[in-house]
């Protein structure tokens, strides 16, 4: 058993990059995504246009591709980021698309009527958006949106393929290292599981909280 | 797929607000194009020596090929999922606790570890257990291990969300229970739940791509990388293409599964009754 505790601080140092990589992730991709998912509903034609382009290009071009090119392509060009800023950008610029495509789909949720009833109570379409759409939106997109942050952790592990030290990069070097594989990687199998339990019951209670009755 | 608007209709003052905000951003648009091909030409990325390689015909012998293993491994492993997802939905929906909460454990644990993870886990540990394999069954046992979870938990909201009479006329008419589901609920489960099961495989398909590890099996980022080592100076003109190939495939799938659902809901709109959902069929999503 003495080579698990060896390996203690380096499984806790896989968990911490992964979890970092999963705070950058959810942050990041909320905040291109509800960008994206603002430029789709725009009345601008070239708005729609680029956001569609977007979301079709980087969510049909698999993970891993975007992450070899973005790692070992790009320096070509002179872009060049430490390889965990670089796993962080790729994991927003591919998480992005899915949580503007679920943004729209929980607008999609909210009725016309509804709209129409604020326009005659003389709501203004910034107060509209912000007092009637959007926490309707909101309060049906919580789950779907967890379960794209849910995706992501277990896309987290993408990152090990450019050799970022996160969790599923640390347990194959280790399991290498021990030939104790079972016990390896069943432990971090048990960290994904953990991780994605504890954003499930997040999700759970922000859901409770804002839910609502039609 | 449509998007209610959020705007009343236009009038002639926001019209011409949207008319000059739509040139900005056609403005920004064609700003940031240049930028990248001036970023591209400047390197020669763009010049006829770093796409030279891409004249020969063996190159694109090998990127097909590359792609042919990409396609290949989704293949086997949708249908080994398949196999195992009809098996574990069977298990999930039986009235034999053990099994079912057996089968239930197995795919949450298994649907919610990385598939990268289990990909390492194939291609270390089943060596050791004189299983020589080749990478590409690495690849497609991972693929399953993972895939045959999820597309169990897909068939058994697709069996709950029928109709009880469905199960209840079966019975009724002395099929066994396994009868039932094989021969009745099964294949309605399966036909309703056909776009998941494309968006799943759009998974599988994307997944492939991570046997890039495995660094013997030809897939098609390996192959561009390859191509990379021999033609540095067409490096990222491989992956270009590679990423273009995956793009491609997809795109296609994910048209499939759009045609696909639109069919159901033709179908669903004809359904004499109502359908009652037990429980709402999750959202399609590929990723």
């Amino acid at each position: 058993m003495s080579f698990l505790l060896n390996h203690l601080g380096d499984f806790g140092q896989g968990v911490m990059v992964t979890l970092g990589l999963v705070l950058l992730g959810a942050a990041g991709s909320v905040l291109l995504g509800t960008l994206l998912a603002a430029l789709r509903t725009s009345p601008i034609r070239t708005a729609r246009a680029v956001s569609s382009a977007y979301v079709l290009i980087f969510r049909n071009v698999p993970l891993p591709v975007q992450m070899v090119l973005f790692v070992f392509g790009l320096p070509v060009l002179g872009i060049q980021y430490s390889l965990y800023t670089s796993a962080a950008i790729v994991l927003v610029l591919y998480t992005a698309p899915f949580v503007a495509e679920t943004l729209r789909a929980g607008l999609n949720t909210v009725d016309r009527g509804e709209l129409e009833a604020g326009r005659a109570l003389g709501f203004g379409p910034m107060a509209s958006l912000k007092l009637i759409v959007l926490p309707q939106a909101f309060a049906t997109v919580t789950r779907p949106l967890g379960n794209v942050f849910i995706t992501m952790v277990k896309n987290t592990s993408v990152a090990a393929l450019v050799g970022v030290s996160e969790l599923t990069f640390l347990s194959d070097k280790i399991a290498v290292d021990e030939a104790q594989p079972f016990i390896i990687f069943g432990g971090a199998a048990l960290c994904y599981l953990v991780i994605g339990l504890v954003i499930g019951r997040l999700v759970s209670a922000v859901d409770q909280k804002v839910a609502f009755s039609r | 797929m449509s998007t209610v608007s959020l705007f009343d209709p236009a009038g002639p003052r926001a019209k011409r607000r949207h008319l000059l905000l739509e040139i900005l951003t056609a403005l920004i648009v064609i700003a940031g194009a240049y930028l990248v091909f001036r970023v591209l030409y400047d390197k020669g990325e763009l010049s006829a020596a770093a796409w030279a390689p891409f004249a020969e015909s063996g190159l694109w012998a090998l990127l097909g090929q590359g792609l042919w293993n990409n396609i290949a491994a989704a293949a086997v492993g949708m249908v080994l999922s398949m196999i195992t997802g009809c098996l574990l939905a069977f298990g999930l929906v039986s009235t034999h606790a053990p099994l079912r909460r057996t089968c239930r454990v197995y795919t949450d644990v298994f649907s919610s570890i990385p598939l990268l993870l289990l990909l390492y886990f194939t291609s270390l540990v089943l060596p050791n257990y004189g299983l020589k394999l080749g990478d590409f069954w690495f690849l497609v046992i991972a693929l399953t291990l993972y895939s045959g979870a999820v597309i169990g938990d897909l068939l058994r909201s697709g069996i709950l969300a029928l109709p009880p009479g469905q199960a209840e006329a079966s019975l009724a008419l002395g099929f066994s229970h396994v009868g039932t589901l094989r021969l009745v609920l099964l294949p309605q489960a399966l036909r309703s739940m056909s776009p998941a099961l494309v968006s799943q495989l759009i998974i599988l398909f994307k997944g492939t791509a991570l046997a890039f590890v495995l660094g013997g099996y030809m897939e098609l980022l390996r192959s561009a990388t390859v191509i990379g080592q021999y033609y540095t100076r067409s490096l990222l003109q491989a992956q270009f293409v590679a990423a273009l190939g995956f793009l491609v495939v997809n795109i296609a799938l994910g048209a499939l599964a759009v045609a696909l659902e639109r069919r159901q809901n033709r179908l669903a709109a004809q359904e004499p009754l109502p359908v009652t959902a037990a429980e709402p069929a999750p959202v399609p999503a590929h990723r």
